[in-house]
């Protein structure tokens, strides 16, 4: 419809998430009217961080190095690993401040429904990590859904018997939440969760 | 975008076990839901995937609702959901959400959309009924997948020929074939039973979910493989949830 380089772009930028054809229209439209640099700048980003970004060969969080930054922070607490799904996991519970351990990303969570197993997972990687880094405890963060709970509980059955305290992330109630809108299934798992004051 | 007639804009009433579902869009979920009267239901929960949904954890698999969903040009919205049975103990053991994932796989499989779908719901009902009450049954899978194959009109012959009807001489079995064959009418493909596992499907086809007759270990995981490779034959797929070992 339009000019070749210019359908090019609106066709690689509707293959993005959540862009549309018109969306896809308008950002091309714009990078024709901002400065070239401008537009250099945010191509070469994207070719750099291709050509940059890989996966630390410790934790497989994405780093620009063998090891990503927290697997080579020595003053991090190596007796304990978070394990979540995704790498963009890592930055939500980093963001809390409260820990000071390392992190391990499986690449997903057990699905039954749909045939991913702990096979498909970084699983085999997370126990030979507990042995020879002498982890004393794994807390699996990984989504309270389904997948996430039964993956939780894979963990549990084959890090336990070798020794290994296998903690949750605990489920409950929204802080800045009304107790009117709580669901049963987050209200149950609050309660049996409760703590003494 | 034009306005939506009046006249297809409603809202229903429903009930459903939630089968499975898979993110849409930033924070919504296209949840697919097993009626018993309108078979396979999909509809979109928005905002499910924040922390402050109020729908919460009410559209987790394997959790029997009673929803409200408007119904819009393509896909219906969920507006209200109330949960009928959480079936919590199914989600807290491994086997059990195992066990759980293959029955709503198998029932995903054997239902669609807009066709009623009575049986296959109380099937699955009781499942999971079965699962949350007790710990997993060996034989409650291989139970689940011959009363599936019940629904859909392929139950395995057991004590007669498939074939002619007889009931001595049942030497073979086979999954084209519809179950035992006599020596007659057996057909290429068909397999040799050890003696008394015929026995002990047909044991198994026939019992309550809730009430399976005790567990023989020298029959259970071969009964498990011939239902397994039988259901699969007849629904032409792999069950991908079987791959899975915990």
């Amino acid at each position: 419809m339009f000019e070749a380089p210019i359908q090019r772009l609106i066709d690689e930028l509707s293959r993005l998430p959540g862009i549309g054809q018109k969306s896809a229209q308008r950002l091309a439209f714009h990078l024709l009217t901002v400065e070239e640099v401008d537009a250099r700048r945010l191509a070469e980003a994207i070719v750099a961080m291709r050509e940059q970004v890989r996966l630390c060969q410790r934790c497989f969080n994405v780093t620009d190095s063998a090891e990503c930054s927290i697997c080579r922070d020595l003053r991090r607490d190596s007796s304990l690993v978070c394990v979540v799904e995704r790498a963009q996991d890592i930055v939500v519970v980093e963001k809390t401040g409260e820990f000071r351990g390392r992190y391990h990303v499986l690449g997903g969570a057990i699905s039954p429904i749909e045939g991913i197993g702990p096979e498909q997972l970084r699983m085999r990687e997370l126990v030979a990590r507990t042995a020879a880094e002498g982890v004393k405890e794994v807390i699996v963060a990984t989504n309270p859904t389904v997948e996430g709970d039964t993956t939780a509980l894979y963990i549990a059955r084959i890090l336990k018997p070798l020794g290994v305290r296998v903690s949750r992330l605990a489920s409950g109630l929204p802080v800045g939440g009304d107790l009117d809108y709580a669901d049963e299934i987050t209200l149950g798992r609050a309660l049996s969760g409760r703590r003494d004051l | 975008m034009a306005p939506v007639p009046w006249h297809i804009v409603a809202l229903r009433n429903d009930q459903g076990i939630v089968l499975r579902g898979f993110p849409f869009g930033e924070a919504d979920r296209v949840v697919v839901l097993l009626s018993p009267n309108s078979g396979k239901v999909r509809a979109v929960a928005k905002g499910v995937r924040k922390t402050k949904s109020r729908f919460g954890g009410r559209l987790e698999p394997f959790t029997h609702v009673d929803l409200v969903v408007y119904e819009g040009r393509n896909l219906g919205t969920i507006t209200q959901v109330s949960v009928i049975e959480a079936f919590p103990a199914v989600r807290a053991d491994l086997d059990r959400v195992l066990a759980a994932g293959t029955m709503v796989e198998v029932a995903d499989a054997i239902t669609h959309e807009g066709e009623p779908a009575l049986r296959a719901f109380l099937l699955l009902q009781r499942g999971l009924k079965a699962l949350d009450a007790a710990p997993r049954h060996p034989d409650l899978v291989a139970a689940f997948l011959l009363k599936a194959a019940a629904v859909v009109g392929v139950a395995p012959a057991f004590d007669h020929c498939a074939g002619c009807g007889r009931r001595e001489d049942l030497t073979r079995f086979s999954f084209a074939g519809g179950g035992v064959l006599c020596e007659n009418d057996r057909i290429p493909g068909a397999i040799v039973l050890r003696p008394g596992l015929t026995g002990y499907l047909a044991g198994i086809a026939s019992a309550d979910l809730a009430a399976l007759p005790a567990s023989d270990p020298a029959f259970s995981g071969e009964a498990m493989g011939v239902t397994r490779r039988f259901i699969e034959y007849h629904l032409e797929r792999r069950l991908a949830s079987l791959t899975v070992d915990g």
